[in-house]
């Protein structure tokens, strides 16, 4: 079942900052990994309960694959939730690549992709078993852009 | 015995007939002193982070100069960019080059320098690199173009100043963080890389493109360093998400391609057709 969104799960950036921020690395074209988030739908942010299947340790966008049981109109299945950046920068704001681990029961929060089908830009997490939380911020001593 | 063999030999060589061509030039090998003389240098050492990203939007003060021709261009691009789904600075993880690795960067840096040479790294396989030489070269008369360009420098006092040519012309001119246009050609890019505190630098541009610029661009980008060992650059090949880790029939590790909607996001495999309604 699809959990009621949290109001802190609401974007911490505007859209245009997040589009920015995807583009932290490189490329955007057709079936290369660097692309735009436009394809994701901020305005029906979702908040469901998963299985951690693995986290993806990868440039320039690592991915949180998680499998969920049936969630409203979604079928039970692998859901594909692409973060926003890369493990270089992930791992500056204290990401690692066991943060998250296959297995671990989660609450993700995403935007889904508009078309309908199980995939889904990552916006936060709940390790439901300690209740951490991970979210994906500015890079620590970086400035946030203007 | 060893001189008595190599006599003759090097009286032969000595009396051979001068090569009609000039040699090759070399990079001579560092000496002692060239590796010292680098401790006097600013010290560039550590990871550096960009600072605020600025935009360029048309008709801003910090806008490049486009030429009159190229405002319907620009009033689309400045769409694509509004409306989140900028495409056209980078196309397939090739490298963005210059001045956009500087000046739209979300990536850390770091600078190595060696004798003749400063090389830049950046945290995306060739996305970032940079070879600026150091040694008094000039510009090669023809330089093959590339995304970085060829790059000579000098240093003056707390600063590095380089000259750049040999740009693709396809290589863009940002106008923000994910659309710009191409320089078409002839671009040159001076360059100012500076220390302007103990941990804080800054690199100033001045881009001259006069295919697509009525005037000199001048833009700025201001880098903290950080020496904390969480910030060591790590390796990112731009590609490897495309692929998830796998294993074949025979039982080796390989890389199997995700399934990607047509904007390029990760799709489960299953989800891989067409979308459901």
């Amino acid at each position: 079942m699809i959990l009621k969104p949290q109001r802190n799960a609401m974007p911490r950036f505007s859209p245009r900052l997040i589009a920015a921020a995807l583009l932290l690395a490189g490329p955007a074209v057709q079936l290369s990994a660097h692309h735009s988030f436009a394809m994701f739908d901020p305005s029906k942010p979702m908040r469901f309960e998963g299985t951690v299947k693995t986290l993806q340790w990868t440039a320039p966008h690592a991915i949180l694959w998680v499998q969920a049981g049936k969630v409203g109109q979604y079928e039970a299945g692998l859901w594909s939730l692409e973060l926003p950046t890369s493990p270089g920068n992930l791992s500056k704001m204290g990401w690692s690549r066991t943060s998250l681990k296959p297995g671990d029961k989660v609450i993700v929060e995403i935007n889904p992709i508009r078309d309908g089908r199980r995939a889904g830009q990552f916006k936060k997490v709940t390790i439901v078993a300690t209740g951490q939380t991970l979210t994906v911020g500015a890079i620590p001593g970086a400035q946030p852009p203007k | 015995m060893k001189i008595s063999i190599l006599l003759p030999l090097l009286a032969g060589w000595a009396l051979s007939p001068v090569p009609a061509v000039a040699a090759e030039p070399v990079n001579r090998a560092p000496t002692a002193q060239d590796w010292a003389a680098i401790a006097s240098l600013p010290d560039l050492s550590g990871v550096w982070s960009p600072g605020p990203l600025d935009r360029f939007p048309p008709g801003s003060k910090t806008a490049p100069p486009w030429k009159p021709d190229q405002a319907t261009q620009i009033a689309a691009l400045q769409r694509q960019e509004d409306e989140g789904n900028p495409k056209n600075i980078y196309v397939n993880c090739l490298p963005e080059g210059l001045p956009s690795s500087v000046s739209q960067t979300l990536n850390s840096v770091e600078f190595l320098v060696t004798p003749g040479r400063v090389t830049i790294l950046g945290e995306f396989d060739g996305n970032r690199l940079r070879r600026i030489w150091t040694d008094g070269r000039a510009h090669p008369a023809d330089p093959d173009p590339t995304f970085s360009g060829h790059s000579i420098g000098h240093w003056e006092k707390d600063a590095l100043v380089v000259d750049t040519i040999g740009f693709l012309p396809q290589v863009f001119i940002p106008m923000g963080q994910g659309v710009g246009l191409p320089n078409n050609g002839d671009m040159h890019v001076e360059e100012r890389i500076s220390l302007t505190g103990p941990d804080s630098l800054r690199i100033d541009l001045i881009v001259h493109a006069p295919k697509v610029l009525t005037g000199p661009w001048r833009v700025s980008r201001t880098f903290t360093r950080h020496r904390e060992r969480q910030y060591d650059l790590v390796e990112s090949s731009c590609r490897q998400g495309d692929y998830f880790d796998d294993v074949d029939a025979r039982g080796n590790a390989v890389f199997t391609s995700i399934p990607k909607d047509a904007g390029g996001a990760p799709l489960p495999p299953d989800q891989a057709g067409t979308p459901s309604p």
